[in-house]
């Protein structure tokens, strides 16, 4: 289960993640990232709560993060300990921002 | 000409026996019909019983033998049913005739006591979804129920509310009910009979249209439904069966025959590959580059079934491709990046961890893009990680460089590939197996080969999962050094 949570304000957004982000999930957060980011210019990833990502979760980032290269800035916050794993076994440390 | 004859038959008989796919919904509906039959059957019975004992003010001899005569039809359709087994073409006209026979004599009996009786057929034919049915009942029934209200105006129970009488007839009461008195005061059968069709069957006549009507429509959506069922049926049915060759194919496009090596007594190599859909998105690979450098493969890739194994196939035939090239491990995930990134526009992204092994010398050269961290075990030591450094995934950004490392493994040596579905094995409670528990499971008890190893692990993850849907595809490879190649060293 994934419970997404959307704000944008001058071309600002936030999404929060809540839950997890598997195969099941990733569909439904690759159409919310798709939706909210046009004429975004700073996305925020919000992760307290994401328990848990996989591959197909990671290509939905990947995706975000090539979208927002050309038009902005993209930063993922509050990542737990599993998923900064994670990030660090697939060298997604590498690409993202990732912030406190 | 005999040939042209049999076709037109045919052709009635497929008209009338409808489609094929239709046979078991029809075989359901005889059952249903033959129950039906029998409830009625039994139904005249207990009028019979009734009248007998004056229940019904209804002269026996009247009700007794067409009621017999109805038993004796129905039990013949009964055993007519039980013979063909309910599955024959006919059946279903065979069953709608005597239904609709066996009530008209009913109606007959108690003609407007029993109206519901003229829809019951038409109701129960829909259940067949044949339009041809339908209608072949709804005429039948018109036909044999206008039958019995005539038969039934002159002797069956009558209905007090449509006798009209000349000025002055006298009745005598003969005690019972007032319909015999009716009867017996000599009021004409012309004036019984018109007055039934014209109030009693007219009415009764046009609900039973409306009923027709909703039954035809509940045939054609019936139809309609049963049809699309079917073809969606027929495309499931596709889909699997090529998805299983699906499945053998990409089993076969893996080294699968063990031992891999039967002629190399320097090392022993064990793998398998479970995808947790018919078809996955991790794989193994190994072969031999040179005759001293083994080249060993373990990917994942993003996401999982149909579109991860088309991945999975094309990024195995270009890291192969330039692994025989005898590129180093760093520039073979280099150059497969560049390939893939080429045309990636869906963004599939793999994790490789790739090592080459030099036969002589037991050294290992290796890179990781983005996949787990190894398990290695020294001699007489124990299986742990090697947090090696990692790169990023391969396809995911063009222009990604990687880097390598090197290590020696002495002989007796294991090394542990495996992909994530290993760790992220998941319980019914929904906690993960772990790389602490896949540990625990490589250092059991010391295991003769590396086919053993892995086998334990996979009795492990088994064990903890239990009966819990298996989500991600599960793959492994082991490699034991055994000796240095005595020739090679010497050379």
């Amino acid at each position: 289960m994934l419970n997404i949570g959307k704000s944008t304000e001058n071309g600002k957004a936030v999404l929060t993640l809540d839950g997890r982000l598997d195969t099941v999930t990733a569909p439904e957060f690759d159409k919310t990232v798709r939706e909210v980011l046009p004429g975004i210019t700073e996305l925020k990833l919000d992760c307290g709560k994401l328990e848990y990502i996989s591959s197909a979760g990671l290509r939905v980032l990947l995706t975000a993060q090539k979208i927002m290269n050309t038009q902005g800035e993209m930063k993922v916050c509050n990542v737990n300990e599993t998923v900064m794993e994670i990030f660090d076994v697939t060298g997604f440390t590498d690409i993202l921002t990732i912030e406190d | 000409m005999k040939e042209k004859e049999n076709n037109f038959f045919k052709n009635i008989r497929n008209k009338l026996a409808g489609d094929e796919i239709f046979h078991e919904t029809e075989v359901h509906a005889n059952r249903l019909g033959a129950m039906i039959l029998l409830v009625s059957g039994i139904i005249l019975l207990i009028i019979m019983i009734l009248t007998a004992v004056g229940v019904f003010p209804l002269p026996f001899d009247s009700v007794f033998s067409p009621s017999i005569q109805a038993i004796a039809e129905i039990l013949i359709l009964l055993i007519l049913c039980h013979i063909v087994k309910y599955d024959t073409w006919w059946l279903k006209y065979v069953l709608m005739i005597g239904l609709v026979f066996v009530y008209a004599r009913l109606d007959s009996m108690l003609t407007h006591k029993v109206p519901i009786l003229m829809v019951l057929p038409v109701i129960l034919s829909s259940r067949y979804f044949s339009k041809n049915l339908t209608r072949f009942t709804s005429i039948l029934s018109t036909a044999a129920f206008l039958f019995s209200a005539i038969w039934g105006a002159t002797h069956g129970f009558i209905n007090l509310n449509i006798v009209t009488m000349e000025k002055g007839t006298e009745m005598i009461a003969t005690g019972g009910f007032i319909g015999e008195a009716v009867r017996n005061a000599g009021v004409s059968d012309s004036m019984l009979i018109r007055n039934t069709v014209l109030y009693d069957f007219l009415p009764r006549w046009l609900m039973f249209s409306v009923t027709a009507i909703i039954s035809s429509n509940i045939v054609r959506r019936g139809r309609e439904m049963v049809i699309t069922q079917h073809e969606k049926d027929l495309k499931s049915a596709r889909i699997e069966y090529e998805l299983n060759l699906a499945n053998a194919i990409q089993t076969d496009m893996l080294p699968n025959i063990f031992p891999a090596f039967p002629e190399r007594n320097e090392f022993d190599l064990y793998a398998s590959m479970a995808p947790a859909k018919e078809v996955g998105g991790d794989f193994y690979d190994y072969f031999l580059v040179d005759d001293d450098h083994l080249c060993l493969v373990i990917a994942d890739v993003s996401g999982k079934g149909v579109p991860a194994a088309l991945f999975m196939m094309a990024t195995k035939i270009i890291i192969a491709n330039n692994a025989k090239m005898n590129k180093s491990p760093a520039q073979i995930l280099t150059d497969t990046n560049s390939a893939i990134c080429a045309n990636n526009r869906e963004e599939m992204f793999v994790t490789v961890w790739l090592g080459i092994l030099e036969i002589s010398t037991g050294k290992l050269t290796a890179a990781n893009a983005g996949h787990e961290y190894p398990a290695i075990k020294s001699p007489n030591g124990k299986f742990e990680l090697f947090k090696d450094k990692h790169g990023f995934v391969v396809g995911g950004m063009n222009g990604t460089r990687y880097k390598e490392y090197e290590m020696f493994l002495a002989p007796g040596s294991e090394l542990f590939l495996y992909t994530d579905g290993v760790p992220e094995a998941t319980d019914p409670e929904g906690s993960m197996f772990g790389t602490e528990r896949m540990l625990e499971a490589l250092n059991g008890e010391a295991s003769p080969d590396p086919s053993s190893t892995l086998n334990r692990v996979k009795g492990s993850v088994k064990e903890f999962v239990k009966d819990a849907e298996q989500f991600d595809d599960l793959t492994m490879l082991c490699v034991e050094y055994k000796i240095k190649s005595d020739n090679k060293s010497e050379e």
